[in-house]
């Protein structure tokens, strides 16, 4: 099985492969980086409606 | 500490928006109660061609999606935005010239839509000089929007600021590429796309008009409004950038999928296919987000009507964000496309989180700015169980009708052949289903009517703020410190954000459209197919004009049940002259693709003067207008001549005689009408003739 899905690999169209990965670095890249935020910045920002 | 200054948010504006949004929500939602009637009682077209289905079907749709939320967006975004940058906004001429500029259009939509003038591209069928309009008036919200944002006395801003400026930024870039359009008269343009490259233009449009209409600035709505509610934070401010930063990214990718079995290539199918499903992820999140504020305070909703609407509202985001991902899947797209299913899953999303979610932000709203509280909780309960119900019996028929219907296309004998043959006998079975959804759609807009009522006492009792005085410190200059993250960092540079935005929603668009534009391998050429003669392409402009693409498709998928019924499948190679496409996405009547031939010219003309005399049981509405009104042949070279600039071969000798050509083809078709017994004065310079030809040649080049 796993053959033949090697065997079809030089066939797979750049243009399903290519946004998979481009999709997958910005997710992976925004999720690291949203997680890593401070917690008062993060408690301050979601407080804003709040605070008028 | 920075010197406190003193400033007023202005309500006045909000207050206009607000009427706007109300007013014209009845008005959209009333034209739409009209088309259901239609569909169980085809005369409630009253015989005249301004309230026929295919001219007014657009005139709901524009004003639910621009009238009603639209006003329900810069209602919102006015309310909140001046709050949440503690500044009022850059200008009140900006303000004002937006709101009656915006209402100018729809003035100008009500009334050219029913008098057929259309570009016929869904959710933009505005002819070319009002398009003009609305880039204009929404460049003056940009203006005003960013002029605020740097006028902000809040460092940081809040993620509802996000939605609204990805919203600005992304329909900017949708409305101009869809409306790319060679001007021929004041009233009547060609796209510069035709065929596939159309369409898919179009749907990655009409996709996007939802997410960045429909969905994305209400989402700011609800990241805002909902807290307010609650009166607590939202659940996961970190989920929120997350939910932001995804969606943006993935929406624009999806547009293919309104286009699943068509003629599009199948690597933009795949593309649309695999995006679609993935954007299930991020709007879940958002919905979770939502409903997860809620937490610790569902005892709250019991008894708090405003926080019910809204929780119906995300609930309705979150149902219709599961079914859209499903109903991209190709294999389920067979049985849902074309179908009712699809005019359910819209309603859940324009009734359940437009309309819920507009309805909770205005009750909230409305007694605060008229510093009172709300006349009747007890009404707004009431409008809440009309409002829910009318949602539950509008789209349940619905997706009973669409599953029916489809199966029924669907059916074989145990011989091979069609069970149902007849298109017809698949209408008039789910007829119930069409009367049940306007029980659905009456209960709904009882319900708008009571708020008005309601909030029209809350009003009386109270006192307008128009301007609501405060004070709050001036921004002082930002120190950057250690610890400090990018995001923090370009979140205070608003321009920087747009371009960051935009480049997010640009991705997906090029990586569709370019290619499709680019490689001509990706419309195979067909060397019989030929562009449509002078009379042919007026009676196509007819049927542009008449919305027939509102009940007709023009695509034959290649399903054994499609091809059995219809004949041949759709080749891309066919649309190649086709400025608009007319593909279609509904079918209320039957596929017209290869209508070419198949039934004599005198059955068309009795068939659109009495639907009825040639299928018993049609809800087609008549069109007697068609064999009393001349054809307007002053347009005919210069109709050729636009399309020979974009491209469609017609030769100069061709272009100068085209009216003699096109009328010694009309006389031929007269004449056959004539001996078949069509016995009208001036025939051959009818209307009816022009369409004629056009039915005629549909689908038949390939046979050549």
């Amino acid at each position: 099985m796993y053959k033949y899905i090697l065997d079809s690999v030089e066939n797979i169209d750049w243009l399903a492969i290519g946004p998979l990965i481009i999709f997958f670095i910005f997710f992976t890249g925004l999720t690291i980086v949203t997680l890593r935020k401070n917690k008062s910045f993060i408690k301050k920002m979601g407080e804003m409606p709040l605070d008028e | 500490m920075s010197k406190m200054e003193q400033f007023s948010y202005d309500n006045g504006i909000v207050k206009k928006f607000a009427i706007a949004s109300v007013v014209f929500g009845i008005v959209g939602m009333l034209v739409g109660l009209l088309l259901a009637f239609q569909f169980v009682f085809p005369s409630a077209n009253f015989e005249t061609p301004w309230l026929t289905f295919g001219r007014i079907r657009p005139l709901h749709t524009n004003a639910v999606i621009f009238a009603f939320v639209g006003n329900g967006i810069f209602m919102g975004v006015y309310y909140s935005m001046q709050r949440l940058l503690k500044a009022p906004m850059f200008s009140k001429t900006l303000s004002n010239i937006h709101f009656w500029g915006w209402q100018l259009i729809i003035v100008a939509a009500a009334i050219t839509l029913p008098l057929g003038i259309t570009s016929s591209h869904e959710y933009a069928e505005l002819e070319w000089p009002i398009d003009i309009a609305i880039a204009i008036v929404w460049v003056i919200f940009g203006i005003n929007m960013f002029g605020t944002i740097m006028k902000r006395r809040e460092n940081h801003m809040y993620v509802a600021i996000w939605f609204y400026i990805a919203t600005w930024a992304t329909v900017t870039i949708l409305h101009i590429f869809n409306n790319l359009e060679l001007p021929v008269t004041l009233f009547k343009s060609y796209p510069v796309f035709a065929g596939v490259q159309d369409a898919l233009v179009q749907w990655w449009y009409g996709h996007n008009a939802v997410a960045f209409f429909l969905t994305t600035p209400y989402l700011g709505l609800m990241y805002y409004f909902l807290p307010k509610a609650a009166n607590r934070p939202i659940f996961s401010y970190r989920l929120s950038i997350i939910h932001f930063w995804a969606l943006i990214f993935i929406y624009i990718w999806a547009g293919p999928h309104h286009l699943l079995y068509t003629s599009l290539p199948d690597w933009a199918q795949s593309l649309g296919m695999a995006f679609s499903l993935m954007l299930i992820a991020p709007s879940w999140g958002g919905m979770l987000n939502g409903l997860l504020t809620l937490r610790g305070a569902w005892d709250r909703v019991r008894n708090d009507p405003i926080l019910k609407f809204m929780v119906v509202a995300v609930t309705a985001y979150g149902m219709s964000t599961f079914e859209g991902p499903m109903m991209s899947i190709k294999s389920f797209n067979a049985i849902t496309h074309y179908t009712d299913w699809t005019i359910g899953h819209v309603h859940i999303g324009a009734l359940g989180w437009n309309g819920m979610l507009t309805f909770g932000v205005l009750y909230w709203m409305i007694p605060r700015i008229y510093q009172t509280k709300l006349y009747s909780i007890q009404l707004a309960n009431v409008h809440f169980w009309l409002g829910t119900l009318g949602i539950v019996f509008y789209a349940i028929p619905l997706y009973w009708a669409g599953v029916t219907q489809q199966l029924m296309w669907k059916q074989f004998t145990p011989d091979g052949f069609l069970q149902y043959g007849n298109f017809l006998e698949t209408v008039t079975q789910i007829i119930p289903m069409y009367a049940l959804r306007i029980v659905g759609g009456i209960l709904y807009i009882t319900g708008v009517f009571v708020m008005v009522y309601n909030l029209m006492k809350t009003a009386r009792a109270g006192k307008f703020l128009k301007e609501e005085f405060v004070e709050a410190p001036a921004l002082e200059r930002h120190v950057p410190h250690k610890g400090e993250y990018w995001h923090r960092w370009f979140e205070r540079r608003s321009f920087l954000f747009t371009v960051l935005a935009v480049v997010a929603v640009a991705i997906g668009g090029l990586v569709e459209i370019i290619p499709m534009m680019m490689v001509e391998s990706n419309v195979p050429k067909i060397e019989t197919v030929k562009p449509y003669t002078a009379l042919e392409l007026q009676g196509r402009d007819i049927y542009i004009r008449e919305g027939c693409v509102g009940c007709h498709s023009q695509m034959i998928r290649p399903f054994r049940s499609e091809t059995e019924r219809y004949g041949e499948f759709s080749k891309s190679g066919e649309f190649i002259y086709d400025r608009p496409f007319l593909w279609g996405s509904k079918r209320t009547g039957p596929d017209l693709h290869r209508v070419g031939g198949k039934y004599p010219d005198s059955w068309h003309f009795n068939h659109m003067l009495d639907p009825e005399s040639m299928s018993p049981g049609s809800i087609m509405p008549p069109y007697p207008w068609l064999i009393e009104d001349d054809l307007d042949i002053s347009t005919t070279e210069a109709k050729l001549k636009a399309l020979q600039t974009l491209g469609t071969p017609y030769d100069d000798a061709y272009v100068q005689r085209a009216n003699n050509h096109l009328q010694s083809q009309a006389k031929s078709i007269a004449a056959s009408l004539n001996t078949d017994g069509v016995d009208v004065e001036n025939l051959e310079n009818k209307e009816i003739v022009a369409l004629i030809a056009y039915l005629q040649r549909l689908g038949t080049d390939i046979k050549k």
